[in-house]
C-alpha cells in the first residue's frame, strides 16, 4: 500500500507541474491586458508605459522565471485588478465554493445512492423506474436551463428560495441541486449497474444457498463491493463540481472560485488566473490522492496488495 | 473496523463539514421588499435625514472600488457615490459648482483658478483643501491607473493658498472641465498611511455615501454620509450594490424584490416585466454609438474602400433600420455620425437611406460594377446581439455584390488587434461618451495618435485640434458641425445606431434618472417606504 500511495504522489506532483507550464504560458498567448486594463481613451504613450511597469513587455522565458522564482516562496504576485495579492483572493472564495460543492455532492449521494442500490436489487421496480428517469434526467438536461426553470418557478412563483446570493441555508439548495443533478444522475446509474452485476456473481449465489439473509447478503457482500467503485466517483465527481461551477455560480450569484475565474480569464487578470488554476490543480489533484487512498482502504486486494 | 462503522463516520464528518460551511456564509446585505419597510441603518427613525435601503443589480462583479481604478461603467457607477469632484456635470451638459465654489479661466485659456469650499471634510474627519487636490492629482495621474488618461489631461496643479488651486494645461483644452468632473478627491493623510493596497479596499471620500462593506463576488454596500457638505442629501440611507452577472437572474430579482434595479436587460426581457406588480420598465437612450469602421492605414490600402463613393455605397447597401426593428424591436435611433443627440453641435441630419440600387450605381461609378470581396470583423459577443448586427450587414452587403469575409473574433484580442490596427479593413465597434461632447470618441477612433484609430484623414485631424482648442462654446458647436458634414462626404465610417437601455426598476424607487453613459448619480435618490 506505501508503494501504491508514493506512486499515487509522484504522478501528481508530475501532473501539477504540467499544470503550472501549461497555464502561464497558454494565457499568456492570448495577448498582454493593456487593452482590457486600460480607459479606451489611454494614449498609445500611456499603454507603452502601463506594459512595461507592468513587465508584460519582458520575453515570456524571463516572465515564467520570474513568476517561478516568487511562487516557490508561495507569492503569485498581486491581482492585476485588485491591486491585492492573488493567493488571498482564491482562499477567499473557497469557503463559498466548497459550501456549493458539499451540499451538491451530499443532495446527490442521499438521493442517488439509495436509489442506485434498490434499483438495481429489484430490477423492474417502481423505484428503479425512478432511480433511471433521475440518472437519464441528471445527466440529459442543461444545467444553465434547469437553473433558470427552478429560479422562475421556486423563487419568483413560490418565493420559497431567493433568486441569487449566498445568505444562509435556503439560498444554497438551489444551486447546490443544480451543480449535483449531473453527478446525481451518474451516481445512480453506475451504482445500480455495481449492485446488479455483484448480484449475479458467484460468492453472492454461494452466500445465498449457505443460508444467509438477504438483508446480510446484501449488507456485508454486495454494498461493500459496490462501494469500492462508488468512492473513486465521489471523489472525481467532487473535484469536478468544485472546478467546474462557473455556469451555477453565474445564474445563481454565488461568489465562488467559478465566478472569480471566468472573471479574471476575460480581464487577462494574468496572477489571479494562475492562482486560482494552481489551487484548484492542487485542490483536485489532492482530492484524487485522497480518493486513491479511501480506495486502498476499503478494497483489501490493494491495501495488502 | 467494520464497513459499516466507517462508512458511518465518513457520513458524519461529512454532514458536519457540510453544516460548518453553510453556517459560516456571511449574510447577505437586507433585501428590500417591493412593498412593505425596509431596514434604515442609519441614525434617524424620524421623516428627517436619510433614510431606506436601495439595492441594484450590478451586471458585474467589480474589480475596484477606488473611482480612477475602476475598469468599466458598473464598477465607475459602484464607487461614484463615495467621491466628489471640483464640479459636478449636469444633465444638460454645463457645469455646476461641487467641491469648488466657483473657478475663473485665464486670458489664454490655459489655466483655471478653483475657489474650494471650506465646509468639507473627508469621511474619515480629515479636512478636503488645496492638498487634497493636488495629491489626487499626483496619485492618479500614473501610468498604472486605469483612468490615468483623465488626470494627465492637466499638465499642472498647483496649490495657491489653502483653498485655491489651479490647475493648468500647455494648451487651451475645451474639455478640461469634463473631466475634471470626472476626478474623484482622496483623504493626502489617510492614503500615506494606509498605503495604496489597504486604501483600494477600504476608499475614502467626499460623497455623500461611505464605504461600509465589500464582499468580493456577492455585495458592494455604502451608506450615507452624516456629514455631508450639501445639507439635505443624500435622501437613502445605505445602497447596497449586488453583482448578477446573468440578465435572466436580474429580471427574476427585480420581481422578487431582492433588488429594486435591474440594468441592462434586452427589449425581450424588460417585456416580460410589463405589467408585473412593482415594477417599473425604463428605456432611455444611451450615447454609445455602432458603426462600421474602416482601415486606410493598414489593411485596407489598396483595396476599394479607399474610394469614398465605395464607403457611401456600403452605407447605403446596409438596412440600419431594418436591423434596428428586428433585432431590437425598433428600440434604437439611427447614427448620421459620430456626435450623437444632445451632444454639443449635433445637426440632426437625415440618416443614409436603405437604396441597394443607388449603392450598385456608386460602386459601378467607383470601377466595381460586379462588386467585390473584402474581410470584416466583428467583437463576437463583445456587446449586446453584435453578433447578429454583423451577420445581418453580411447579408446587406452579399445583395448589393459585395462578397464579405466575416471573422466573429474574441472580443478582448479584436480591440488588441483594433488598437494595433492588425484588423481586417472593415471591422464593426462601438464608443461611448461620459460626456456631452464627441471630441473624446472621435480622438480615440480616428484622431492623430488616437488609441484605436485605423482612419488617417488630415483634415479631420486639423478640426479636432481646433475643436480642443475652442473655449467658446458655440464656435466649438459650429466646428463639430463643419466636421459632421465632412465625415459624411469621405466617411471614415457608416454609422449605424445608437441602442436603447432597458432597465427593471422598482415602483419604490423615487427620482431615478441614469444618465445616457448609463452613469447613476444617486445622491437624491430615494425610496417612498422608508420610515
Amino acid at each position: 500500500m506505501q508503494r501504491y500511495i508514493l506512486s499515487s504522489l509522484a504522478q501528481s506532483a508530475l501532473v501539477l507541474l504540467g499544470v503550472f507550464v501549461l497555464v502561464f504560458f497558454m494565457v499568456r498567448l492570448t495577448g498582454d491586458p493593456t487593452t482590457v486594463m486600460l480607459a479606451r481613451e489611454a494614449s498609445p504613450e500611456q499603454r507603452a508605459a502601463f506594459r512595461e511597469q507592468m513587465g508584460f513587455d519582458r520575453p515570456l522565458p524571463v516572465q515564467f522565471v520570474d513568476f517561478v522564482a516568487k511562487a516557490l516562496v508561495g507569492n503569485f504576485g498581486n491581482s492585476l485588478h485588485y491591486r491585492t495579492p492573488a493567493l488571498p483572493l482564491v482562499l477567499e472564495r473557497l469557503p463559498a465554493s466548497l459550501e456549493l460543492a458539499f451540499v451538491g455532492l451530499l443532495m446527490s449521494i442521499v438521493i442517488a445512492v439509495p436509489l442506485g442500490l434498490w434499483g438495481g436489487a429489484r430490477p423492474g421496480s417502481w423505484i428503479d423506474l425512478l432511480g433511471r428517469g433521475v440518472g437519464l434526467f441528471g445527466q440529459t438536461v442543461p444545467t444553465f436551463w434547469l437553473a433558470l426553470v427552478m429560479i422562475i418557478v421556486f423563487a419568483v412563483r413560490l418565493g420559497w428560495f431567493p433568486v441569487a446570493g449566498r445568505s444562509g441555508w435556503s439560498s444554497v439548495i438551489m444551486p447546490a441541486f443544480a451543480l449535483g443533478l449531473p453527478t446525481m444522475g451518474r451516481i445512480v446509474r453506475l451504482t445500480r449497474a455495481s449492485v446488479m452485476e455483484i448480484m449475479g456473481e458467484d460468492y453472492v449465489r454461494t452466500a445465498r444457498s449457505k443460508g444467509l439473509s438477504a438483508r446480510t447478503i446484501f449488507y456485508r457482500h454486495v454494498l461493500r463491493n459496490a462501494a469500492v467503485g462508488l468512492i473513486s466517483v465521489i471523489g472525481i465527481q467532487f473535484g469536478y463540481m468544485l472546478g467546474g461551477s462557473v455556469i451555477i455560480e453565474s445564474v445563481f450569484a454565488w461568489p465562488g472560485l467559478g465566478r472569480l475565474a471566468i472573471d479574471s480569464i476575460s480581464i487577462r487578470d494574468f496572477p489571479l488566473v494562475q492562482a486560482i488554476a494552481l489551487f484548484t490543480s492542487v485542490v483536485v489533484i489532492g482530492l484524487n490522492v485522497l480518493t486513491d487512498m479511501a480506495y486502498a482502504f476499503v478494497d483489501p486486494r490493494i491495501r495488502y496488495g | 473496523m467494520p464497513m459499516k462503522q466507517r462508512f458511518g463516520i465518513a457520513l458524519s464528518v461529512l454532514l458536519v463539514l457540510t453544516t460548518l460551511m453553510a453556517a459560516c456564509a456571511p449574510a447577505a446585505p437586507a433585501a428590500a421588499p417591493n412593498t412593505g419597510s425596509t431596514t434604515d441603518t442609519q441614525t434617524t427613525p424620524a421623516a428627517e435625514g436619510p433614510q431606506g435601503i436601495l439595492t441594484i443589480g450590478l451586471t458585474t462583479d467589480i474589480a475596484a472600488v477606488e473611482g480612477p481604478y475602476a475598469p468599466e461603467r458598473q464598477a465607475d457607477n459602484a464607487s461614484r457615490p463615495m467621491y466628489d469632484s471640483l464640479v459636478h456635470p449636469e444633465a444638460d451638459g454645463t457645469y455646476s459648482p461641487a467641491l469648488a465654489e466657483s473657478w475663473a479661466v485665464s486670458e489664454d485659456g490655459t489655466t483655471y483658478t478653483f475657489t474650494l469650499r471650506q465646509d468639507v471634510t473627508f469621511h474619515n474627519g480629515e479636512t478636503f483643501n488645496a492638498d487634497a487636490v493636488v495629491y489626487s492629482w499626483e496619485t492618479y495621474r500614473q501610468p498604472e491607473v486605469t483612468y490615468a488618461s483623465t488626470w494627465t489631461i492637466a499638465d499642472k496643479v498647483e496649490k495657491i493658498d489653502d483653498y485655491t488651486v489651479a490647475i493648468a494645461t500647455t494648451e487651451p483644452n475645451a474639455l478640461l472641465l469634463a473631466y475634471i468632473a470626472g476626478w474623484a478627491m482622496i483623504p493626502p493623510v489617510a492614503h500615506a498611511e494606509m498605503g495604496k493596497e489597504a486604501f483600494a479596499q477600504s476608499p475614502i471620500g467626499t460623497g455623500p455615501f461611505m464605504f461600509k462593506e465589500w464582499i468580493k463576488g456577492d455585495h458592494l454596500t455604502v451608506v450615507a454620509n452624516p456629514n455631508y457638505w450639501n445639507k439635505g442629501y443624500p435622501k437613502l440611507a445605505q445602497i447596497d450594490f449586488r453583482f448578477l452577472t446573468e440578465s435572466a437572474t436580474r429580471v427574476a430579482a427585480v420581481q422578487t424584490g431582492e433588488i429594486d434595479i435591474a440594468p441592462r436587460l434586452t427589449a425581450e426581457e424588460a417585456a416580460t416585466l410589463e405589467g408585473v406588480e412593482g415594477v417599473n420598465v425604463i428605456n432611455y437612450p444611451v450615447d454609445r454609438l455602432y458603426y462600421v469602421a474602416f482601415n486606410n492605414m493598414t489593411s485596407g490600402i489598396d483595396t476599394p474602400i479607399m474610394d469614398p463613393k465605395v464607403r457611401q455605397a456600403l452605407a447605403y447597401a446596409i438596412d440600419t433600420q431594418t436591423i434596428i426593428d428586428s433585432i431590437f424591436g425598433g428600440k434604437a435611433t439611427r447614427g448620421v455620425g459620430f456626435v450623437g443627440v444632445g451632444n454639443l453641435g449635433f445637426d440632426n441630419a437625415e440618416p443614409v437611406p436603405y437604396d441597394v440600387e443607388r449603392a450598385k450605381a456608386l460602386l459601378t461609378e467607383a470601377g466595381y460594377p460586379d462588386g467585390f470581396s473584402i474581410g470584416v470583423a466583428c467583437p463576437g459577443a463583445g456587446y449586446p446581439q453584435i453578433n447578429e448586427v454583423c451577420q445581418a450587414i453580411q447579408g446587406y452587403l452579399q445583395e448589393a455584390g459585395i462578397t464579405v469575409e466575416l471573422e466573429l473574433q474574441e472580443a478582448n484580442a479584436f480591440w488588441e488587434r483594433e488598437a494595433k490596427q492588425e484588423l481586417p479593413p472593415l471591422f464593426v465597434d462601438s464608443w461611448s461618451l461620459t460626456i456631452g461632447e464627441a471630441y473624446p470618441r472621435l480622438l480615440g477612433a480616428v484622431g492623430k495618435d488616437g488609441a484605436y484609430a485605423n482612419w488617417s484623414d488630415e483634415k479631420i485631424y486639423a478640426l479636432l485640434d481646433q475643436i480642443v482648442t475652442t473655449i467658446d462654446i458655440d464656435a466649438r458647436a459650429k466646428l463639430y458641425g463643419e466636421l459632421q458634414v465632412y465625415m459624411r462626404e469621405n466617411p471614415p465610417f457608416v454609422y449605424l445606431y445608437f441602442p436603447q437601455a432597458f432597465e427593471g426598476v422598482a415602483t419604490r424607487v423615487q427620482n431615478y434618472q441614469p444618465r445616457g453613459a448609463e452613469q447613476y448619480y444617486l445622491w437624491d435618490v430615494s425610496v417612498t417606504d422608508a420610515q
